[in-house]
């Protein structure tokens, strides 16, 4: 018989892992709430309005009252007690299934990242490939809620879709290929501590064009404007979830921005030195500014979530040829070039990023 | 090794678990009233007269075909990037004749037009 | 506790694949054959093979079920119509069947010499292992794979692509080349009296 005292080993095994979790999911979706909001905000102040302002609570007591703060909450709450409509023709299984696949992998792909230092949930040694794979899997959700709604709009939404994220997923492929090469490693943990040294260490520059590629592909992929023509209101209505309502498209709607936070998450760690500290190895290396640590990391990741808003508030939308060619015409041999030009260069121990050891 | 794999199955246990609560709570707390126009699908202005599934441009599914060879070539990268700081010019020339292969191909896909997109 | 893994994965796989050939709807097919590619993932993830494990979910669930999903999902099959050509498939079919139950009958009574997983130590990669041997020792079948993924591009455009005669694009590059003088005209007027 199984001894008692394993069990609870077992027991208390997993409900730290089950604490690690919730403690990583629960920022998380006040982050993806608070988001919405600041989206909203900024995208107005640039185009000279204010944004929300009706809802509001004080954030902090006798501080100047913040109007607007409380509007991801009430949007929630409205989103709950709304009605979701199941359109008569739909297939109801897969209607109903098709943003949980979206938002599963958004969510079940923070398990590999890094916030600092050993502060990872699980720390595999392919953790890159888990990411890819994670990302590749959500277009399942696109593609089927396009086909299970039977509604034209959202069937085109779907396929156009799901073209443009394969056809992304490939370029951004190669980028991580380039960050693998430099690295030599798949672990996120690992990337990061490869880049230590100072800010000239970091990928950004070794691998500048890889990165620019990958924070496009990766706006391309989260279906952001410029590249929004799934959702292109004045074509296509809202693409594939045209006929979702309620609670259904509150999923697919943080499955969206929980997207958009990881792929600015995985910039930084792989660009943009994760957590460690921009003043290491220069004269304020010394004082608390070269400090490592999950502040640098939330910080640099917020400047890439800011320019998912600005991206939005100052190009115009792509057509979808430019789309595909800028995808495959443009992204895909410069990539291919510069695996190639970097792959020399780690031949060479060009340093100081390529160095032996 | 395998004991870092469980957190990734508990998170992707919990994080289906997530999605499928939320839309459970809406189907419990929303209101449920059908009615036959609200049901039926978006469409400006008049019915639907045929299925929305329709036949579509074959450059879609060559897309997919293209999607598919690329991401096995990104899957045969992944090794040769991890050991190439250990390894030597052979690797290097191994990769090269592979991407030049690949290469070809993408180059005849090109002067064929099958990425243009009107 | 792996055992109980194991079994339980393979309780999955077994029933995913059953259910793949046996449910009516192809687009619910298409998704039983996604489960069952999870559970093979996880089951090789229990022989240490991780590079391979979420390269299969890579390839095959990112990459080669989307592209069985639009196939399936686009050519919208009528379940009819399919009946109808049953009895004329069968013997193919059979044939087909018959074949592969010899082969996989040879293999499981051939008393093949057991494969154990290697054994490495824990903060050994595994992909660094395989990387290790495809790029050295295996470079020929590894460029042999090369050759192969490019005659499947020439294929795939051969068969599909259909020269488009009547297509018009623009060209970026004129687009952005465009001079002020090959489009505007400035044309000198004298102003007209006023009467």
């Amino acid at each position: 018989m199984v001894d008692m005292s394993t069990f609870i080993d077992v027991a208390v095994y997993l409900g730290i892992i089950l604490i690690k979790i919730l403690v990583l999911v629960f920022p998380l979706f006040i982050v993806v709430a608070y988001y919405t909001l600041a989206e909203r905000k900024i995208i107005g102040y640039m185009q000279v309005r204010v944004g929300p302002n009706r809802v509001g609570f004080d954030a902090v007591p006798g501080l100047r009252r913040i109007r607007g703060l409380g509007q991801p909450i009430a949007d929630a709450v409205k989103l709950m007690f709304k009605e979701i409509v199941i359109p008569t023709n739909a297939n109801v299984f897969l209607f109903v299934i098709a943003p949980v696949l979206s938002f599963a992998p958004a969510i079940a792909a923070w398990a590999v990242i890094p916030f600092d230092d050993g502060w990872v949930v699980a720390d595999i040694n392919v953790g890159l490939l888990y990411l890819l794979a994670m990302t590749s899997i959500s277009v399942y959700g696109v593609i089927i809620a396009g086909w299970a709604s039977n509604s034209k709009y959202a069937f085109l939404g779907s396929i156009r879709s799901a073209a443009q994220i394969i056809s992304y997923e490939i370029a951004m492929g190669f980028t991580l290929v380039g960050v693998v090469l430099a690295a030599g490693s798949l672990n996120l943990s690992d990337i990061v501590m490869a880049q230590k040294g100072s800010l000239i260490h970091w990928y950004w520059l070794p691998l500048f064009p890889l990165f620019i590629i990958y924070f496009i592909s990766a706006t391309a992929e989260t279906n952001r404007a410029p590249f929004d023509v799934a959702e292109g209101e004045s074509e296509i209505v809202a693409g594939f979830h045209t006929e979702y309502s309620g609670m259904l498209f509150a999923v697919f709607f943080l499955a969206e921005y929980a997207n958009m936070i990881l792929v600015s998450a995985l910039a930084v760690i792989m660009f943009l030195g994760g957590w460690l500290s921009p003043f290491e190895g220069t004269i304020l290396g010394e004082t608390i500014l070269g400090q490592h640590g999950i502040v640098w990391f939330l910080l640099k990741t917020s400047i890439f979530m800011l320019l998912f808003l600005w991206f939005r508030a100052t190009f115009p939308r792509y057509r979808y040829d430019q789309i595909m060619r800028l995808g495959w015409k443009i992204f895909i041999p410069i990539t291919l070039v510069w695996i190639v030009v970097e792959a020399a260069a780690v031949l060479a121990n060009l340093p100081p990023w390529f160095v032996e050891g | 090794m395998l004991e870092n794999y469980v957190p990734i199955a508990l998170f992707i246990i919990v994080s289906l678990a997530i999605g499928l609560i939320m839309p459970t709570l809406g189907f419990i707390l929303g209101p449920r009233k059908p009615d036959e126009e609200k049901n039926s699908p978006y469409e400006c202005g008049f019915e639907a007269f045929e299925d929305a599934r329709m036949k579509f441009d074959v450059r879609y599914y060559l897309v997919a075909i293209l999607f598919i060879i690329f991401d096995l070539e990104i899957a045969f990268l992944f090794p040769w990037a991890v050991i190439f700081k250990d390894a030597g010019i052979f690797e290097f020339v191994a990769m090269l004749i592979f991407l030049l292969l690949l290469t070809i191909g993408f180059i005849y896909e090109w002067k064929k037009g099958a990425l243009e997109w009107e | 506790m792996i055992k109980f893994t194991f079994y339980f994965f393979s309780i999955i796989l077994i029933f995913a694949a059953m259910r793949l050939i046996t449910v009516r709807n192809p687009v619910h097919a298409a998704l039983f054959l996604v489960l069952s590619f999870f559970s093979s993932a996880s089951i090789w993830l229990l022989l240490h093979a991780e590079f391979l494990a979420i390269a299969l979910i890579l390839v095959y669930v990112g990459a080669v079920m989307v592209l069985f999903l639009f196939v399936v999902m686009m050519l919208d099959i009528n379940v009819t119509m399919i009946r109808d050509g049953f009895a004329r498939y069968m013997p193919v079919a059979t044939l087909v069947g018959v074949v592969i139950l010899v082969e996989m009958g040879l293999v499981i009574f051939s008393h093949l010499p057991e494969v154990q997983p290697v054994v490495m130590a824990a903060d050994v990669s595994n992909t660094k292992m395989l990387g290790q041997v495809l790029y050295t020792i295996y470079v020929y079948p590894f460029e042999i794979a090369a050759v192969i993924l490019l005659v499947a591009m020439v294929a795939a455009i051969a068969l599909t692509h259909i020269p488009r005669t009547r297509m018009k694009y623009q060209t970026p590059s004129h687009q952005v080349n465009v001079r002020r003088q090959d489009r505007v005209r400035l044309v000198k007027m004298p102003t007209e009296p006023k009467d």
